[in-house]
């Protein structure tokens, strides 16, 4: 497992296909960078009794980095949080706990 | 027959009729209309008179206060006075024109809402519906309706519609809020058949029971210039609306101390409203909204609330309902948010939903959109209207609401907020934003409160668990009926006007039969 910075992780929770550094992706508008620091911040402060790393939540949900597959797998992973319940709530925004841990490690990961 | 004012009749005089309509609102005059043309003779007995008169509408004030767990008591006495309009046309002059028939769930026995149930199924409405909107003149509401069909704005189907489904709203023309010459020509065509009488200015002080207390014998009026009356008739129905029902049965006390049909002590109890509840702090970044990142769909049919615009809510199926053992509940989308300055967090969920939701990022403002929750307010015997301790200029007690929300309507709202936000994320459709806490929602309830007063004279069979049976007559009284959104059993989430017609059509027809077989 490579890795990734904070820029290829933005890019990653857009959806977009980080190692594909095309022009065309390049010009595309990463995720706001201080935005989901400060949600991802406030999905760690919000289960204060576990501890996170980026290696391991990288590992858990973007373990070959970003592919289409793993594109696929997270809207299924979104999807069944949402069907099961399990849900990371913020400012009032019904979010999926698979969108609190993105979060996460887009907080966790070193610039 | 010409409008008369009681108020210029000699005094004493005595009103007969076949049928005596009390109460010239949307029920009453729907009610005259049906039998304008018949054998009958119809006396349709209205307080008000053609035109708003402050002294007429200052008999509707009373007292009253909204409750809820763990929050103080909201002051809610101008609301009593001023939800109604007592005057020909009543409540249909202030009225938004929008029109909705109550879900099929809203009448099925559900075992988690108490006191559920209605003692007809919608499939036994049905052809009263279609008559409510031919009378209003707007398109039936079939069973099952699950979005309207408007060109170019096809309904959002939330995964499969198995939770939730798109409930269509209809607007007609016939309501002072909409079009006033159109609700003009409605509210006077019932005096001008020949059977049909309509008193104004004529008060109903009592409605005084024979002497057994089965039978209704006649009613007493009153007129603001001193001049006092009776009614007599063969039948009579109440149509006075959902707090004035009640406060009449209970005030004629005469011979049966706890008022007409209060044998049960259940007259003015479940009293049920609609309220909104929504976020709107667009500073602090917390407003109820969703965000719809998985669709492309023009929901302007959603959001486009104009009179006589096609418009949609999202509601739960019964199904959705059961599941999670919750009440009904309405989402209505209400406009496209005003664009703040950039909030880095609100961007970077919408960037993510988008991507989650569809693989591609997208934040566009025109699939932000505001919105607005209603919940089901279950019934519940200690919300209730009782007699106050005043008297209003004829003598009559006042009136004490007292609009009560229990915990469970709170984990009702919860839980259909909780749903539906789930219903959308997993449809990779989009996310809601509900950031109301549990202190606020009472305040959120009183400062939104509807015009829609039910259940304070419920129907139910059983004369233990309601005050009128399923042909809306009241309990015990042979010649009694009410009519009115008051005979709600549960009060669904739907502007009550349409279906309390329905059932304005649905008596009229039984009460046609049965005078038919008694003569």
């Amino acid at each position: 497992m490579t890795p990734l910075d904070r820029r290829h992780v933005l890019l990653a929770l857009t959806g977009l296909a980080a190692g594909a550094a095309t022009p065309a992706v390049a010009a595309l508008p990463e995720i706001d960078p201080e935005g989901a620091r400060r949600i991802g911040q406030a999905y760690l402060d919000s289960h204060p009794g576990r501890r996170f790393d980026a290696g391991r939540l990288q590992g858990d949900l973007l373990p070959d980095g970003w592919t289409p597959e793993a594109s696929a797998r997270l809207r299924a992973r979104a999807a069944a949080d949402f069907r099961a319940g399990r849900l990371f709530i913020h400012r009032g925004w019904r979010l999926s706990d698979t969108e609190g841990r993105l979060f996460a490690l887009a907080a966790l990961t070193p610039p | 027959m010409p409008f008369i004012d009681a108020g210029d009749l000699p005094g004493d005089s005595e009103i007969v009729a076949d049928l005596i309509v009390i109460g010239g609102g949307m029920a009453g005059l729907a009610l005259a209309r049906e039998w304008a043309g018949s054998a009958r003779s119809v006396a349709v007995i209205e307080s008000g008179g053609k035109t708003f008169d402050p002294a007429v509408q200052d008999l509707y004030r009373g007292a009253g206060v909204m409750r809820g767990p763990d929050s103080p008591d909201q002051p809610f006495d101008d609301y009593v006075g001023q939800s109604r309009r007592r005057m020909l046309g009543g409540s249909g002059m202030i009225w938004g024109g929008k029109c909705v028939a109550l879900d099929p769930a809203d009448f099925a026995r559900r075992d988690w809402v108490p006191g559920s149930g209605w003692p007809i199924s919608r499939a036994a409405i049905q052809p009263y519906y279609d008559r409510a909107c031919d009378l209003l003149e707007i398109a039936h509401f079939p069973p099952g309706e699950t979005g309207l069909d408007v060109a170019g704005k096809p309904a959002l189907a939330i995964g499969d519609r198995k939770a939730f489904f798109s409930a269509p709203r209809r607007f007609t023309k016939f309501s002072g809020g909409v079009d006033k010459a159109a609700y003009d020509r409605w509210r006077f065509a019932p005096a001008e058949a020949a059977n049909v009488t309509v008193y104004l200015n004529a008060n109903v002080t009592e409605l005084r029971l024979a002497a057994d207390g089965q039978s209704l014998a006649r009613l007493d009026l009153a007129c603001l210039n001193g001049r006092r009356h009776t009614a007599r008739g063969r039948v009579y129905v109440l149509a006075t609306g959902g707090i004035e029902n009640a406060r009449l049965l209970l005030a004629s006390n005469t011979v049966a101390a706890a008022g007409v049909g209060n044998g049960a002590g259940l007259v003015g109890r479940h009293f049920q409203g609609h309220v909104v509840f929504s976020v709107d702090d667009r500073k602090g970044g917390r407003t109820s909204g969703v965000y719809l990142s998985g669709t492309d769909n023009d929901m302007t049919l959603y959001t486009d609330g104009s009179k006589g615009a096609a418009h949609c809510v999202f509601a739960p199926t019964l199904a959705g309902q059961k599941a999670r053992r919750g009440g009904n509940c309405t989402i209505t989308l209400n406009s496209f948010r005003t664009p703040a300055p950039v909030d880095p967090e609100l961007a970077a969920l919408q960037q993510l939903a988008g991507g989650v939701d569809r693989g591609a990022p997208v934040a566009r403002a025109d699939r932000d959109l505001s919105c607005f929750v209603m919940t089901e307010h279950a019934p519940n015997p200690e919300s209730r209207v009782s007699l106050g301790d005043s008297s209003d200029a004829l003598g009559v007690p006042r009136v004490k609401l007292e609009w009560t929300w229990s915990e469970a309507d709170w984990r009702r709202l919860e839980s259909s907020v909780a749903a539906f936000g789930q219903a959308l994320g997993e449809a990779g459709l989009g996310r809601l934003a509900f950031p109301a806490e549990r202190s606020r929602y009472l305040a959120m309830a009183a400062t939104s409160a509807s015009r829609h007063h039910m259940g304070t004279t419920r129907m139910h069979r059983d004369p233990a668990q309601g005050v009128v049976d399923d042909t809306s007559r009241v309990h015990g009284v042979d010649n009694l009926y009410v009519a009115g959104s008051s005979v709600f059993p549960t009060s669904g989430i739907g502007n009550p006007t349409l279906t309390l017609l329905a059932m304005t059509m649905r008596l009229s027809d039984h009460l046609k039969s049965h005078l038919a077989r008694a003569a």
